[in-house]
């Protein structure tokens, strides 16, 4: 029944219709029906059908597989080069953190020698300065600051928003943020500071790279703790009455960052790795240089 | 049987040579293996439908392949290139598509 009118509707397709019809109906090339017809009932093999068959596979043969072949080297060598990088980082980390530890190791045989010696005056003077120069883990009382980036907005109701808005949104604090922080709490007196326990030198830098705070060239991610040793109350009204604090306490109800400061009793900083001036040295004038610091 | 043995020579020549495939040919690289898939099932169906030759095999596949590198390249100039390999894809994959059935209605009478 419907055949009939399956045919009718074909014959008066319109001619671009005609061909898509085409396309799905006469998937078979014309040529093959074309070269029957005037081969006839001639059935005999010519001299160049075998070679000819032969070259055509051998052709489409090579060609599947060199695609083949050429789209698997490319991926696993992408992949062979990030995973080659990512060792050598690691491997780089690996090697940072021993010789960080063979630094502090030194450190502490070299301050057991130190006291060995004796000198008891010189001895107290290297210790203060070391500590002033971030080079030995200290501990004391101080004020602990935390900034925290807003809660994050994945999986929120702003699903259809474009994506370079969320992730601005996601990176509010920058390396402004903690450097003001510190700042200010060397003004108010602070002795050491630590950012999330990366020990600030008179050599520290606080940068920005990429999305990630760098401190002395380590990145580090919020939430950042900065933690300054001193007179925990003199830190805790200074820092509370600083215009960094108000600006903050303002960030965090408008856009939803964390911050908060508390007192504590007793905080323990790590030392810094010694950076051995290069360039500078000890100026040779007749003044007490011991004074000047 | 010699077309099965000319296919897996050109498979091992493939493998063993592993030519390096020049940038310039990388985009006519799939076309050209649609265009062989649509040869091989082209082949097989006027071969079970009995009028198969191979002068047509061949050259239906050759020109195939430089047809669509043609639209390829002249629409990779134009800025259209994408949208032509998809046509030609589309094209292509609806012959052998097709070829298929037809094959499966030889083989299997269903």
């Amino acid at each position: 029944m419907t055949e009939p009118r399956r045919t009718a509707g074909l014959a008066t397709a319109p001619a671009s219709a005609k061909y898509l019809i085409d396309l799905v109906t006469d998937t078979l090339d014309p040529g093959y029906a074309a070269a029957a017809s005037r081969r006839g009932d001639d059935r005999s093999r010519r001299w160049y059908d075998r070679p000819a068959v032969a070259l055509g596979c051998l052709l489409i043969g090579f060609t599947v597989v060199v695609a083949y072949v050429h789209t698997h080297r490319g991926a696993p060598q992408a992949a062979k080069v990030h995973a080659g990088l990512v060792t050598r980082v690691r491997a780089a980390e690996r090697d940072n953190n021993a010789l960080d530890a063979q630094v502090q190791a030194l450190n502490n045989a070299l301050a057991r020698a130190r006291a060995q010696a004796g000198a008891g005056a010189a001895n107290g003077v290297v210790e203060h300065d070391q500590v002033l120069a971030g080079q030995v883990a200290v501990t004391g009382p101080g004020l602990q600051v935390v900034l925290r980036e807003p809660a994050a907005p994945t999986a929120s109701p702003s699903v259809g928003r474009g994506d370079a808005a969320s992730i601005g949104a996601a990176n509010i604090l920058t390396d402004r943020d903690v450097r003001s922080v510190v700042n200010e709490l060397w003004a108010d007196g602070a002795e050491a500071i630590s950012v999330n326990d990366i020990r600030l030198t008179p050599t520290s830098a606080i940068r920005f790279a990429g999305e990630a705070v760098l401190v002395d060239f380590q990145p580090i991610s919020a939430p950042y703790t900065i933690r300054a040793i001193g007179n925990s109350d003199q830190l805790d009204v200074g820092f509370a009455a600083s215009e960094v604090a108000s600006r903050y306490h303002t960030l965090s109800s408008a856009d939803g960052i964390g911050f908060d400061f508390t007192q504590q009793a007793k905080l323990s900083l790590p030392a810094s790795a010694a950076v051995n001036p290069r360039y500078a040295s000890a100026a040779p004038t007749p003044s007490p240089s011991g004074s000047s610091r | 049987m010699i077309a099965a043995l000319a296919l897996a020579a050109g498979i091992v020549l493939g493998f063993v040579l592993r030519p390096t495939v020049p940038t310039w040919l990388e985009p006519y690289l799939p076309i050209a293996v649609v265009a062989a898939l649509d040869a091989v099932f082209g082949g097989v169906r006027a071969r079970l439908d009995g009028i198969f030759d191979s002068k047509v095999f061949v050259v239906s596949f050759i020109s195939n392949v430089l047809v669509a590198a043609l639209i390829v390249f002249l629409g990779d100039k134009l800025g259209v290139g994408s949208q032509l390999s998809t046509a030609v894809v589309v094209v292509l994959g609806i012959r052998i598509f097709g070829n298929a059935a037809a094959i499966r209605r030889h083989l299997f009478r269903a």
